[in-house]
């Protein structure tokens, strides 16, 4: 720091010494080693109230996050990064990026985690040093278990010296991203403007490098804080992004002729696409092989209409494949076996012999604590490289691949294929028809009227754990579903429904969202985010009074143990009293309606709340449903 | 074929078992309570008309027969966890079964509107 600079820490001791003094001398012996301190004349630097820094190191920060294009900065405001808040504000004009209040860090990485997916580019967080980092971490796990890019910057005060005493003391680390490191792509704590600006570059282009993931970068509150000099010398790195790698073109020739000559071809999709033309290129292979596909519904892969999406039949199409297509799968293991639960009994959802494809980047990105890398799956051809970028080689090769006689033989599979598309989707509708009168209101029913509230509209159903939707719902565009929270880490859904909404605000597109009344309870401060935001989403409550999952694994548990089954509803069910989320939402500004315990009452509610989002505001309707 | 033979005879064996024991008269009202005492609704619905993701199948309207009902609840077949006799009483079970058999079918697929996502 530089003799001139404002020392504002001298001035908050000379008021804390003389705060001192009008105690008394209590702890007189114990403060003898900090007057000795006080003496010390390299921190005397005179009066220091008259000082200005016209130009902090926070500025040039903002500059550079503004050349990265990120939009929105979600935060709890911490005083670690205060400096960078008020340049952000003060000195960026609060635009690109735009502070964004939030309530809880969890609040702010789950938002920017939906943001992602639906803005496909990331949103920066700010976490408040130790405690925002602990309070950010389940997200930043979710995120990372997506696979989804999420610019975290942390505030921390690197020099012991500068630290105030107490609390700033409890907020500093010596290494901010430690606590993160087994869930984050890269992480850096730079000690100068040139090496924060080369370190955000990079973890912006790591973060959008698939597969993605979420990374992190230490703001030093006194490099924030403090003068810059020597602006001329620091240079802003260009920043470009990393082209997707293709799987090798032998390899791709290689699996296009053992997808030609399957009987009984299958794609599994998870998070393959990327894009709408993430989807018409897993369609022009699908039509190309005319083999089925199952969205596993990591990101929307396959529209709902097309007659080869069958993600409702898993069982029989895997059960019957002689060879299976994987395209970027979280869990290759648990698509061919399962496991049964309570007892353990390991079981074999395919034939033996299946010839099992994966075209995938998970191997170049793993890590070994945390085991999200699920169960070991051997493979006959492990294709290394993105799906998305390699399915145009991969249909060309098919296509190369088919003669005349085979493409005429593939082409007799389409009647077929229709009919089973069409039994599946009328097997959904006659499901969703069985307690559609019932109370509490069947979720079929829920999700039926959702969709007929908003099928004249441009949606996005953001989250969901319902697979209605799905089943159900006519979804031809990549906007349509976002996929869900990758760690089923509870408190994802309202904030992440949240981010979406703030990403397709200014593309005219309406956000839904069923909200888990447990999940919504972990942090309903969003709520409020959403409202001072004016952030429209159109947010319905699953409200079944229960942690529901819970509720069964205690009935599974006593049936085990043989103890009695009726208790099952202690520790895992929200009644008595039930929560009132129209009121929580009115609370904090948010539109609402509710409780709906009428079947007939949820159509009339949701236009009512969707004619209050079309203004441009959240609104959320508290439906009293089934479990499930 | 030998399998299925002796799965027969399991199934009969057990199938007289219960048939032995089970009460004459079922109470609906009483059948009802511990349909949620029993918390029956959380995999199959209030209604029995089941739940989505696979989490408990329709067991209503039209109830399979006694016998199977019976035997699915004491020794179950896949994920479901047993209800066995000294927590839920045969005359439990039995008004549990007369609950689901008033159960009326809702209105079909083609006079619900809301189902038609053409």
């Amino acid at each position: 720091m530089s003799k001139d600079s404002f020392d504002r820490r001298s001035f908050l001791k000379g008021a804390a010494a003389s705060a001192a003094a009008v105690i008394g001398t209590q702890f007189a012996a114990a403060s003898a080693p900090a007057q000795a301190a006080e003496q010390n004349p390299a921190r005397d630097n005179g009066p220091t109230s008259g000082k200005v820094i016209s130009r902090p190191g926070s500025d040039y920060m903002v500059d550079v996050i503004k050349a990265t294009g990120i939009e929105y900065i979600a935060s709890n405001p911490g005083s670690s990064f205060r400096s960078l808040q008020e340049s952000i504000i003060n000195y960026g004009g609060n635009k690109k990026p735009e502070f964004l209040t939030c309530m809880h860090e969890e609040s702010s990485v789950a938002m920017a985690h939906g943001y992602a997916k639906a803005a496909g580019k990331p949103m920066g967080i700010l976490a408040h040093g130790t405690v925002g980092l602990q309070h950010a971490a389940m997200a930043v796990y979710n995120a990372w278990c997506d696979r989804v890019p999420v610019m975290i910057f942390a505030g921390n005060f690197l020099d012991a010296d500068k630290r105030r005493p107490g609390v700033e003391w409890y907020h500093c680390v010596q290494d901010p991203a430690l606590i993160l490191r087994d869930f984050t792509k890269w992480d850096d704590q730079p000690v100068s403007l040139q090496h924060f600006s080369e370190s955000v570059m990079r973890a912006y282009k790591m973060a959008l490098t698939p597969p993605m993931g979420p990374v992190v970068i230490t703001v030093d509150g006194d490099l924030a804080e403090e003068a810059t000099h020597d602006e001329k010398k620091l240079r802003m790195p260009k920043l470009t992004r990393s082209i997707p790698p293709q799987g090798d073109s032998g390899a791709l020739s290689e699996a296009a002729k053992m997808l030609v000559s399957a009987e009984r071809p299958v794609i599994l999709a998870d998070r393959a696409a990327r894009s709408q033309e993430g989807i018409k290129r897993i369609v022009a292979l699908a039509e190309a092989l005319n083999a089925p596909v199952l969205d596993i519904g990591g990101r929307m892969n396959m529209p709902t209409t097309h007659y080869l999406c069958r993600s409702n039949d898993r069982r029989s199409l895997v059960g019957e494949a002689d060879v299976a297509l994987l395209l970027e799968v979280a869990d290759p293991w648990g698509q061919f076996n399962t496991i049964s639960d309570p007892h353990h009994e390991y079981r074999r959802l395919s034939k033996p012999d299946v010839k099992i494809i994966h075209i995938s980047l998970g191997d170049t990105l793993t890590k070994s604590n945390y085991q999200d890398a699920q169960r070991f799956m051997p493979v006959d051809l492990a294709i290394s490289g993105d799906a998305e970028s390699s399915l145009p080689a991969l249909t060309e090769a098919v296509k190369s691949a088919l003669s005349s006689s085979r493409r005429s033989a593939l082409a007799d599979r389409s009647g077929k294929l229709r009919e089973e598309h069409k039994r599946m989707k009328d097997r959904s509708r006659n499901t969703a028809a069985v307690g559609w009168d019932a109370t509490p209101i069947s979720t079929a029913r829920m999700s039926a009227t959702l969709w007929n509230t908003i099928k004249n509209e441009k949606w996005c159903m953001a989250v969901s754990g319902m697979q209605w939707n799905k089943s159900m719902w006519p979804a031809t565009e990549y906007y349509n579903f976002i996929g869900g929270s990758g760690g089923s880490g509870v408190g994802y859904g309202a904030p992440a429904a949240v981010g979406a909404a703030l990403a397709n605000r200014d593309k005219g597109i309406i956000t839904v969202s069923f909200e888990g009344d447990g999940d919504l309870m972990y942090a309903p401060g969003v709520l409020w985010t959403a409202a001072h935001h004016k952030i429209p989403l159109l947010m319905v409550m699953h409200n079944n009074r229960a942690y529901h999952q819970e509720v069964m694994h205690l009935q599974k548990m006593a049936a085990l143990h043989n103890r009695r089954m009726d208790q099952a509803a202690i520790g895992t069910t929200i009644e008595n009293p039930n929560i009132d989320f129209a009121k929580l939402a009115q609370s904090m500004g948010v539109y609402s309606e509710g409780p709906i315990t009428s079947p007939a009452g949820v159509g009339p509610a949701l236009a009512k709340a969707l004619a209050v989002v079309k203004r441009g505001e959240p609104a959320l309707v508290d439906v009293v449903c089934q479990g499930r | 074929m030998g399998k299925l033979i002796l799965a027969t005879l399991m199934i009969f064996a057990v199938s007289t078992a219960l048939a032995q024991e089970k009460p004459s008269e079922g109470s609906l009202e009483r059948g009802k309570q511990g349909y949620m005492k029993y918390m029956c609704y959380t995999c199959h619905g209030t209604v029995g008309q089941g739940a989505d993701r696979g989490t408990g199948p329709k067991i209503a309207p039209g109830p399979m027969p006694y016998l199977a009902f019976a035997l699915q609840v004491r020794t179950p077949r896949l994920d479901m966890p047993a209800y066995r006799k000294e927590f839920v009483s045969d005359q439990e079970l039995t008004d549990i079964y007369a609950y689901l058999s008033t159960i009326k079918p809702g209105p079909s697929l083609k006079e619900i509107p809301l189902l038609n996502f053409q």
